[in-house]
């Protein structure tokens, strides 16, 4: 029936992101940014009606905090997407934010240098 | 006798008869000329209309060679115009195809910009159209959608048929199964119920929505698409249920001007895959009732997600705005680590990784971490140990050249 041969294969996304959305206006990326980690939030049951990628934010979510980037790279989805997903939940209270943690400062090396010797002293 | 000799009358009768007896002759020989020439002449019409009835039995095999010399070369030129259209639509399509890979990549590297973002999407809906009449008209000279690797639940189907027409936004999804569509068959559902949601939307008032319904039924999945339009004619009906029970090419010069392709896509996939298309009943608002119904033998074996109950009673009242996001059937809470959770098989999934331990009190939103100066060192080194665990265990986006 199908010839092969002539069937090209097609690998681009199936569901494109615009019906992800809805083709709602996306937040800006100062409410949820790269870094904030989001985690479930204790007892909720998934929203109705929740979509696949919900879903799976919903599994991703449970296991900790993740960063708002890492829940889109682990869906495959446009950051700005999982971002509007993710403010979903969280207007209906599903999610807990915290801010990224902050950088490491710089040390002075003699901190650095107690430390390791202190460190040695352990270990040696 | 003398006298009988010399009487004149005698001689005039004499005359009389002889002239009687010449005209007689003569007659007889006019009739017998007369005779022969009816004779011949009615031979002659014999061969005549013989003749009529040869010519006459040629003409009408020159009328039957010449319309079916027609017929070819009307058969020639439809099929010369559609390998001419299948090739110049199969570069087109390869080309939509390349352009939604490029928006993959694109959407993906700028979607921390949700500008940029909103920009490309709508770049891509346009797109995703013009990818979706290419691969129509495709079909219809003969060419062939492109095959995608495995199958796809029926939510993702109808979810990506409504990304490739105009109001998307109108269609409202109501799965009621979570069954997958095997990939040979993923495609051309896709499209077809992209025609049918085309149709629907076209031809029913800008704002009402149009409900995609999918049930199981004992012989396979039904999706049903009604609008809330004003419906078909006869015309339109007889129209719809010629080209969708086509079983053989389609004539496309006969398709109008401009032409409808939608029913004659419908129908031709339809018949080249195995599944059943029809137009021909009447939605509960109204409006046209579709309904696509894909076989067992189209539907994948592995059941994706287990089907539960639909909160919402499909017949129900009709919602006044259409729908953002449909209701699925929903899995139980908490299930982690089950891949039967409806999840996309696109995904490669790997276990999350917790950056920072989940909080002991819950009101921890947007908690600034501060540091009393008596622990510092303790927490410093406590961050350092989680970095490079950190680092160790994943390579995630974490790091100094992204912040």
């Amino acid at each position: 029936m199908t010839g092969p041969a002539e069937e090209a294969p097609v690998t681009s996304d199936f569901v494109r992101s615009y019906v992800i959305t809805g083709g709602r206006s996306l937040p800006s990326s100062d409410e949820l940014a790269l870094h904030t980690l989001v985690t479930l939030a204790p007892d909720r049951t998934p929203p109705l009606g929740a979509g696949p990628e919900v879903r799976a934010i919903w599994e991703l979510c449970s296991g900790g905090y993740l960063s708002v980037a890492e829940v889109a790279g682990h869906l495959g989805l446009p950051v700005g997407v999982a971002r509007l997903l993710l403010t979903d939940l969280s207007e209906q209270g599903h999610l807990l934010r915290r801010a990224e943690p902050p950088r490491a400062q710089n040390v002075d090396r003699a901190t650095l240098e107690k430390v390791l010797n202190g460190l040695q002293s352990l270990i040696g | 006798m003398t006298s009988l000799i010399k009487d004149p009358l005698l001689w005039i009768l004499l005359v009389v008869l002889a002239a009687a007896v010449l005209a007689v002759s003569r007659a007889r020989r006019t009739n017998l000329a007369l005779r022969r020439t009816r004779k011949d002449l009615e031979a002659g019409l014999g061969q005549a209309q013989g003749r009529i009835g040869q010519l006459e039995a040629h003409i009408d095999t020159l009328g039957t060679r010449h319309r079916g010399e027609l017929a070819d070369v009307r058969a020639d030129a439809e099929s010369a115009t559609k390998a001419v259209l299948k090739s110049a639509m199969g570069t087109l399509q390869s080309l939509a195809e390349e352009q939604q890979l490029l928006l993959d990549q694109l959407l993906k590297k700028y979607g921390n910009d949700s500008e940029v973002l909103a920009d490309l999407m709508s770049v891509d809906h346009t797109g995703s159209q013009f990818g979706r009449r290419a691969k129509g008209i495709s079909v219809l000279c003969g060419g062939w959608l492109g095959r995608r690797d495995g199958a796809a639940t029926v939510y993702d189907v109808a979810r990506s048929a409504q990304g490739r027409i105009k109001d998307f936004n109108r269609v409202a999804i109501h799965a009621q199964v979570s069954v997958a569509v095997a990939g040979k068959a993923v495609e051309p559902v896709a499209v077809v119920l992209a025609e049918l949601l085309d149709n629907a939307t076209t031809y029913s008032a800008p704002g009402t929505p149009v409900e995609v319904n999918i049930q199981a039924v004992p012989t396979g999945v039904v999706f049903i698409v009604d609008d809330a339009g004003l419906g078909m004619d006869q015309e339109t009906k007889d129209r719809a249920a010629t080209l969708l029970s086509a079983d053989g090419p389609v004539d496309i010069t006969g398709l109008g001007d401009p032409p409808r392709f939608g029913f004659a896509v419908c129908g031709m996939l339809a018949n080249r895959y195995g599944f059943h298309v029809s137009v021909g009943s009447v939605s509960p608002y109204g409006g046209v009732r579709a309904v696509i119904r894909v076989p067992e033998s189209l539907l994948s074996a592995d059941v994706i997600a287990p089907a539960e109950p639909e909160q919402e009673p499909a017949d129900e009242g009709q919602e006044e705005t259409p729908q953002r996001l449909a209701p699925v059937p929903v899995g139980p809470s908490r299930v982690v680590g089950t891949t039967s959770g409806g999840l996309p098989k696109r995904r490669r999934r790997q276990g999350p990784i917790a950056v920072v331990p989940p909080p002991q009190e819950t009101a921890a939103l947007d908690e600034e971490t501060s540091e009393s100066s008596g622990e510092v060192t303790a927490s410093r080194l406590g961050a350092f140990a989680r970095g490079t665990q950190l680092g160790r265990t994943t390579n995630t986006t974490e790091g100094p050249d992204h912040q």
